[in-house]
């Protein structure tokens, strides 16, 4: 039995062409910006951009249906033409039951009202009286752990608070559809771990329908029954969770890093609470290079991103050369990162260290959210490089005679007095 | 290949049925959802009561002061320094009489026009008829309005024991206050569906009204009676709806007021020319409004 069904669905936006900012107006270009464009600009319309374009699935009743995608590929948009909170520009959908919609923190809270109003007013907003939400309202509480905050207004409540309490006024108001938007974003891991756990349970007992926007593709494959990729605002692909989120996985990568390949095997690129989005070899001033001069300083920059949580992060690297490991080095403490950023780790690998030959560079990102629990992005064989000596004609014919590495010691020599015996 | 949903899904569930698609939701259809949505027109109604005196130490008695001051120096200065003609009662009667339907539009409008951008958060992550938003937010204006008609009251209790005279009349034309006060309402929805549209988009909506308000007041027979205005120049205040309602009010309530049929008519017609063109914008502004807000 079919529980929603997506045809041809489209939402373009109108987008105000921007207008060039020109050093030299005068003070009646100013004037006319400031009067007269703002207004014509919105009259006239601008560019469209089409967010979601000829979009149709089907899902059955009691899925749980993955939805991944990279950020602005649609995802939030879908999921919020389903909630009825922006309309489609084309398409139709078709569904039976109460939607019920997480989108993104705390969907539709009052700030400054308790925990308690709010499950009134979602309440209201579901067509449910009064009277049933207050019979609800001990389980409401409870699954969200918040009993002494129930007098609380929801702006003081951490964003785990907050969104504990939205999931479970959520999961509480029968839905027979939940959009869940990121939900996995904040919280703690064992609260999360609940949060799955319910809408499996539901998923299966009362034949509850979800669609699961996450970034966390661990949790993706082992929650959801299929999985769906949206990208560039179309339904690229949609089947079995372990080969949908494989293939994205392999094909973020190949965008990022767009000339090394990459050993896929043991690699983790992206998980829970980030994701490494490239590796590169960077020479003393500020280039990309992919064989670096013996001479020079050589600096690693691993450029990662954190998703919606707080964590610690420290990053490593391991540099293998003909099998060997020939150093391992990592961060010497661990720094906090915030959440949803862009994080750069640079590390300098002193000149006239390396020898003359190949080397290969794995990546480690280690990310800790609170009380420990650790969570590792591994890329192995990141970068392939190979070092050479600026002075000393073609390299290769050196290769058999160095070592692994080949560090500029201190050398010393004198005469010292000492009769020869001869 | 388009399926016809019950085709789809077996019979028990059609019931449930939704289908979201991109045209206009029709009046039948709205009004069915502000029915489904019921419950939610209590909370919005309460909650922009309570947003006039959130955080304050005072609380609700805000509401009163917050009327009071206002009526009471007006009457001050217009009745006592200015002598403005009342056309027979005492010219504080008069004026809480005049201010009761204008205070009720004027505070009003300010809190419906701001509805939609208020509750931006919530707009732009749930679903509900975004029509009740300016409907419930006339909540402060009622309340404003009852503090008015208690003062009324208290003042021609007053004026009975001090004149000897019972200016309120309890009769059948009573009925034409209530249609005044009625009439007020649906005026403030109309030109607020305009206004909760327009401020969602622009912010200079609100600055207008704030300083458009007193010039609407002096356009409106609120601290002068009618007769005052020359004759030749009196058909021009029956393009404003407002002027008739409250000479409306004034007359079912004092038995004062300058009231014609034409005028009521020019009123009315006004009334319901802002109220069907409000709906009709509201209606096709919401979704674009909502695009943006997001």
């Amino acid at each position: 039995m079919k529980s929603l069904i997506v045809e041809g669905l489209g939402k373009r936006y109108r987008v105000p062409t921007p207008q060039a900012t020109n050093p030299t107006e005068t003070w009646r270009d100013r004037l006319r910006n400031f009067f007269v464009i703002p207004l014509a600009r919105d009259l006239m319309g601008g560019r469209d951009i089409w967010a979601l374009k000829d979009m149709s699935f089907e899902v059955e009743r009691g899925t749980v249906l993955g939805v991944i995608g990279s950020n602005g590929a649609g995802k939030t948009t879908l999921l919020k033409i389903l909630a009825k909170v922006i309309q489609p520009t084309e398409g139709r959908v078709m569904g039976h039951g109460r939607v019920v919609s997480l989108l993104e923190l705390g969907a539709g809270f009052d700030d400054e009202a308790s925990a308690r109003e709010n499950v009134f007013m979602n309440a209201a907003i579901n067509g449910i009286p009064r009277s049933v939400a207050l019979e609800r309202m001990h389980d409401i509480i409870e699954f969200a752990e918040m009993e002494e905050f129930v007098d609380t207004p929801v702006q003081f409540y951490s964003s785990g608070m907050y969104l504990r309490l939205a999931f479970s006024v959520a999961i509480n108001m029968e839905p027979s559809i939940l959009l869940a938007d990121e939900i996995l974003a904040v919280g703690d891991m064992a609260f999360q771990e609940r949060c799955l756990q319910r809408v499996r349970e539901l998923a299966r007992d009362k034949g509850l329908t979800v669609l699961f926007v996450s970034h966390d593709m661990e949790a993706v494959s082992r929650i959801c029954d299929r999985v769906m990729w949206v990208k560039n605002g179309a339904l690229h692909r949609i089947g079995d969770p372990e080969d949908v989120v494989t293939e994205y996985q392999n094909a973020t990568w190949e965008m990022l890093t767009a000339t090394e390949k990459p050993d896929e095997k043991g690699s983790s690129h992206a998980g829970r609470y980030g994701e490494i989005l490239e590796v590169k070899l960077l020479s003393s001033d500020g280039r990309e290079i992919g064989s670096p001069p013996r001479s020079e300083d050589i600096y690693v920059r691993i450029r990662f991103r954190t998703y919606r949580a707080k964590s610690r992060a420290r990053c490593a690297f391991d540099l293998f050369s003909k099998g060997v490991l020939v150093l391992r080095s990592a961060q010497p403490e661990m720094v906090s990162v915030g959440p949803d950023q862009i994080y750069e780790a640079i590390a300098r690998i002193p000149a006239n260290l390396l020898s003359e030959t190949n080397y290969t560079i794995s990546v480690g990102v280690t990310l800790i959210r609170g009380e420990g629990e650790e969570h590792a992005l591994v890329v192995n064989k990141a970068l392939a490089f190979m070092v050479y000596r600026e002075d000393a004609g073609d390299p290769s014919a050196t290769l058999h005679r160095t070592g692994l590495i080949d560090p500029r010691l201190e050398w010393s020599m004198e005469m010292k007095p000492y009769a020869i015996r001869a | 290949m388009p399926s016809a949903p019950e085709a789809a899904l077996p019979a028990d569930a059609v019931r449930d049925l939704w289908v979201i698609e991109p045209r206009q939701y029709g009046v039948v259809e709205r009004i069915r959802e502000l029915w489904h949505y019921r419950y939610l027109w209590w909370y919005f109604a309460s909650l922009s009561v309570e947003g006039m005196y959130r955080r304050t130490k005072l609380g609700w008695l805000w509401l009163i002061f917050r009327v009071s001051a206002p009526v009471g120096l007006n009457s001050l200065v217009f009745g006592g320094l200015l002598g403005v003609e009342s056309n027979g009662p005492p010219y504080f009667l008069f004026f809480v009489c005049g201010s009761a339907t204008w205070i009720l539009f004027e505070r009003s409008l300010l809190i419906v026009t701001r509805s939609l951008e208020r509750n931006r958060k919530l707009i732009t992550k749930v679903y509900f008829p975004r029509l009740i938003l300016p409907m419930s937010a006339v909540a402060p204006g009622l309340l404003y309005l009852s503090i008015l008609l208690i003062t009324m009251i208290g003042a021609n209790i007053y004026f009975r024991y001090h004149n000897g005279v019972w200016y309120i009349r309890l009769r059948p034309e009573l009925l034409v206050s209530a249609a005044a006060v009625v009439m007020a309402l649906v005026f403030t929805i109309s030109v607020g569906l305009w206004t909760s549209v327009l401020q969602a988009r622009y912010r200079d909506m609100r600055q207008g009204i704030r300083y458009f308000m007193p010039f609407w007041m002096y356009f409106t027979p609120v601290i002068y009676p009618v007769t005052t205005v020359p004759e030749q120049w009196r058909w021009l205040l029956s393009f404003n709806p407002m002027a008739g309602i409250v000479e409306a009010f004034k007359w079912g309530t004092l038995g004062i007021g300058h009231v014609t049929v034409v005028g009521l008519i020019t009123s009315f017609a006004m009334l319901m020319l802002t109220l069907v063109g409000g709906i009709w914008f509201f209606n096709r502004e919401e979704a674009a409004s909502i695009d943006k807000l997001g």
